[in-house]
């Protein structure tokens, strides 16, 4: 305890520190220093707790309003701790790398590395609390860190409105929070999560609406559909490095909240279940049908993050379910392939926004349409970006595979009481196979569009392969999948610790037996990819070259090459109801066209699209509504406040 | 060396060609031809081997690489279907997730090596078999899933032993077959999904996406087409087998016999059929969807209540 306690002065003073230097080099050694000194306190301090340790409670009387910060460490917390400080660390070295052309012209870096110090300081806060004041403060702290990192490039005011958006949609978030939270406070009288468990391990109609709200403010955090919004803008317009520590790491914490409140609420109720199941598996299909249709690279990321938190709530419902109808070995496959994709999700999908922040550094866009041919000027890149693509299909034999593979031993276990339920449950794993070969059109188009053929621009100038502060990340990323791939041991070792304080925690082992023998033919496959890889690759070295076979209709210019949209044509116009077009200009109508025409298609989210449009409408009714009340404003106002009052004090009666 | 091993390792080594072969000839009789000798698609990959390759100048080693990840993927997921109608070479509590996955790789390396080339043409191959295989994904895990809720089995082979007693479990067993031959013809870019024939790039799915590949490459993909070919075939010949799992001589000649019925029956259709616009393959492939669907009803209608 006392080694993880150190760690908070450690990271505070290099946040001072960084902040405080003038000189950039300095500020991010300051920030590199303190990161590392407090992973490695950290992880001491932690270590135990995975291995098996009973969790560490600490309480120190403070002054009102929070009264007592309260520490509870458990193996939950150690698990997220365990990767959240290392990836953060990562980061920090590739904003070192990825901010130079910055520093060269003279911007300053000093606040922006006392920021990420201060993510991993929140971090520390969030993940150990046992205080909702404080976890509070925790959490406000990651998301104001988060914003400001998000705008670095605030000077364009493209950024600062995607800063903006992320800003007011997570205070959103916050509000609901805090509402749960009020609603624990009236029914317990305290702050303490341990309060809390004890209300809400009680089945009442106040816990069914807490964890409503609770699982609306976490679904927020983590940018399942339909609140994610804020996300792929957000994504878009932030540095590489924040991107995937936003997608990967920061945002992991909304599932972590879930999981804290799942495991003081013990065992669920079957509509609860049923209700993560089905938002999990809709956000994984409207996020990944999203994905097929981008232009931007980061935006196309930002999507496969909504598809991805929902596989892992998809694996948590299944927990849920297994929980509620006691079967222990259900259960665990459920929470356990969760948390095994969640890890897998912040180990790929920071390779590929770093892969992509390598992309923006070598060419100034990562627009797919201005792109192409890459994987020849930028070939490590490439290789790093495939290897993260590759796993984030969920293709064996990397990390994406294994994770995937235990939900799906948990959906097609038949081990639900009733055939009906596991029809249910059959169906959500056809839909998550779905979820997996969209998102390998998704990935396909992705790499083929932005690394194959040939440059679609020939005028844009490409760089160079990234320098080394931002190749190292990368690589430790690449290796990670690759490992996790072909010996999920490694990462199970973190899983079983999150597990422990579950009360189904013993089950782990039998249950992971299907993986063993997968993990097997994942090696063999492994093995022979890496054969005919090289065997093809050297056997191909000295074979005769010659052009692309043009089927007699050798494109004029590489313009004329697949584009990222045609790719994604005829799919999207499949899942229109999804996917709307958006066009400006009109296509000719003859079959030789006589006159130039200029036509432009653009897929809006249609979520966005649609809340502006009500918003827009809502405006023009209070609008309207408001010319109704010619005079005394002050008393609608009034009594609007009154009516809404009582509104307020009948609905909190009624769930009484 | 068990015979269930020698026998299996026959019929990947010989069925691959031989499957193809029927459906040449099939097609051939319906067209009042001759047609080519039975084995003569063994002949081609041999052919194909002797020569070299030549690479466009605008591919990457991935070019080179993806036509053998195909094939090594397409022989990996032989190697858990029941191709004797009994226990497969290898067989692990939810193997036909492996293959699925398997068979996504190889698809895959083959879409990325298609967009190498940098042609259009190629480019539009890829996004429609990417298109395709999206729709067909679901259809396989709702039937296999179906299935093996049906025989209470998480493998592959066993839930394919399926026993009709009653309406339910027919109506289960022919929504199966139903689902499984599109699967098969959308995956092996059968008629009425795709022409392998067809002279018109514009119009090809899968054929188009390998226009630059020769030589072994070649071989290898049409290799690795045959094999999955067969992995299909065998799988809805192990569903319509009444005596499959029995492990006898007579159920896997039975198997293999069937395995070669599937070929006509594609060939027959692939005659009779023409190939549907592209625009229509979705709703064909939803029909495979919409069977898979019916089977796991029927499955929930049969079991009822009791675990």
């Amino acid at each position: 305890m006392t080694l993880f306690l150190a760690s908070f002065p450690v990271l505070l003073l290099g946040a001072v520190l960084s902040a405080a230097l003038r000189n950039n080099k300095h500020s991010a050694a300051a920030a590199i220093a303190s990161q590392s000194l407090a992973t490695v306190l950290v992880l001491a301090g932690v270590a135990p707790l995975l291995a098996g340790a009973p969790p560490m409670e600490l309480s120190w009387s403070w002054p009102p309003p929070i009264e007592h910060i309260s520490l509870h460490l458990d193996g939950l917390s150690a698990f997220f701790l365990a990767w959240s400080l290392p990836m953060t660390l990562l980061g920090t070295v590739f904003a070192t790398g990825y901010l130079k052309p910055y520093f060269e012209k003279g911007r300053r870096g000093g606040q922006h590395f006392a920021l990420l110090t201060v993510t991993s300081l929140a971090f520390v806060i969030v993940y150990s609390v046992g205080n909702a004041l404080v976890f509070l403060l925790g959490w406000e702290i990651a998301a104001v860190a988060a914003w400001l990192l998000v705008i670095w490039d605030y000077r364009n005011q493209k950024i600062r409105f995607a800063g903006f958006n992320y800003i007011v949609s997570t205070h959103v978030g916050l509000f609901v929070l805090v509402a749960a939270f009020m609603l624990l406070h009236s029914a317990t009288g305290s702050m303490e999560f341990s309060a809390f468990g004890k209300f809400l391990s009680q089945q009442s109609s106040m816990r069914s609406s807490i964890f409503v709200l609770l699982g609306v403010a976490f679904a927020l955090k983590s940018a399942f559909f339909p609140f994610h919004t804020w996300l792929p803008r957000a994504h878009a317009a932030a540095p590489a490095h924040v991107s995937a520590l936003m997608s990967g790491v920061i945002h992991k914490a909304g599932l972590f909240g879930f999981l804290r409140f799942t495991l003081l609420m013990g065992k669920p109720e079957e509509w609860m279940g049923w209700t993560v199941l089905a938002f999990g598996g809709l956000s994984a299909l409207f996020g990944v049908l999203s994905t097929a249709t981008q232009r931007d690279l980061k935006r196309l990321l930002g999507y496969s993050s909504t598809e991805n938190v929902g596989i892992v709530a998809m694996g948590f419902g299944v927990g849920y379910l297994g929980w509620t109808w006691e079967l222990p070995g259900l259960a665990v496959l459920g929470f356990a392939g969760g948390l095994l994709h969640l890890f897998n999700h912040a180990l790929f999908k920071c390779l590929l926004f770093y892969a992509a922040g390598s992309v923006y550094y070598a060419t100034h866009t990562v627009d797919l349409e201005r792109l192409g041919g890459l994987a020849k000027k930028l070939p490590r890149t490439a290789l790093l970006f495939l290897v993260g693509a590759l796993a984030i299909c969920a293709l064996p034999p990397l990390n994406g595979f294994a994770s995937e593979f235990v939900i799906y031993s948990g959906l097609l276990s038949g081990l639900a009481p009733h055939t009906d339920q596991n029809a249910l449950l059959t169906l959500a794993a056809a839909g998550l196979a779905f979820v997996g070969a969209v998102s390998a059109l998704s990935m396909v188009r992705a790499f083929g569009v932005a690394f194959l053929g040939n440059p679609r621009e020939p005028k844009l100038h490409v760089g160079e392969e990234p320098p080394t502060p931002m190749l190292v990340p990368m690589v430790l990323h690449a290796v990670g999948v690759v490992l996790v791939g072909v010996a999920p041991a490694t990462a199970l070792l973190l899983v079983k610790g999150a597990l422990l304080p579950f009360p189904m925690a013993a089950a782990l082992a039998p249950a992971l037996v299907p993986l063993g023998s997968v993990v097997w033919v994942s090696r063999a496959l492994a093995g022979a990819l890496v054969l005919v890889g090289v065997v093809s690759w050297l056997s191909g070295r000295a074979a005769r070259r010659s052009a692309t076979w043009g089927c007699g209709y050798t494109a004029a210019t590489p313009r004329m090459q697949y584009t990222g949209s045609s790719f994604a044509e005829q799919f999207a116009r499949i899942f229109q109801a999804f996917l709307p077009a958006l066009r400006r200009g009109e296509p000719s109508e003859d079959l030789f066209p006589r006159h130039s025409v200029h036509l432009a298609t653009h897929h809006a989210d249609p979520v966005e699209q649609r809340m502006f449009e009500v918003l827009g409408q809502g405006e023009k009714y209070v609008g309207q509504a408001t010319e109704k009340i010619p005079e005394q404003p002050r008393f609608a106002f009034a009594a609007g406040l009154v009516a809404l009052f009582v509104i307020g004090l009948i609905l909190v009666g009624a769930l009484r | 060396m068990s015979p269930a091993l020698v026998g299996n390792v026959l019929v990947l080594l010989v069925m691959p060609f031989l499957l193809t072969g029927v459906i040449n000839r099939v097609k051939s009789l319906w067209s009042g031809r001759k047609g080519p000798p039975l084995f003569q698609p063994a002949w081609d990959v041999l052919r194909l081997l002797r020569k070299s390759s030549v690479y466009s100048t605008t591919t990457t080693p991935l070019f080179r690489i993806a036509p053998w990840v195909l094939l090594v993927t397409s022989l990996g997921s032989a190697l858990v279907t029941p191709l004797l109608g009994s226990t497969p070479l290898l067989s692990f509590a939810f193997d036909f997730v492996v293959l699925a996955y398997a068979w996504g790789l190889g698809r895959a390396a083959l879409m990325l090596a298609a967009l190498d080339t940098g042609s259009s043409f190629e480019g539009m191959g890829a996004a429609r078999e990417a298109t395709f295989s999206a729709l067909v994904e679901p259809a396989l895990f709702l039937v296999v899933g179906a299935l093996g809720l049906f025989t209470r089995t998480h493998t592959l082979h066993q839930a394919l032993f399926l026993h009709i007693d009653d309406g339910a479990s027919a109506l289960a067993w022919v929504c199966a077959v139903v689902a499984l031959l599109v699967v098969l013809q959308t995956e092996t870019a059968r008629m009425p999904v795709d022409d392998p024939t067809t002279h018109l790039e514009l119009t090809m799915v899968h054929e188009v996406m390998v226009l630059d590949h020769s030589g072994p490459d070649l071989a290898a993909i049409q290799l690795a087409n045959s094999v999955k070919l067969l992995v299909g075939a065998s799988a809805i010949a192990t569903l319509l087998n009444p005596l499959a799992g029995a492990g006898t001589a007579l159920s896997a000649g039975l198997t293999v016999l069937l395995s070669l019925l599937v070929a006509v029956v594609v060939g027959t259709i692939e005659s009779l059929i023409a190939r549907l616009r592209l625009q229509t393959v979705p709703k064909y492939v939803g029909l495979a969807i919409a069977a898979g669907a019916i089977a796991l009803l029927a499955t929930t209608w049969r079991l009822g209540g009791a675990p």
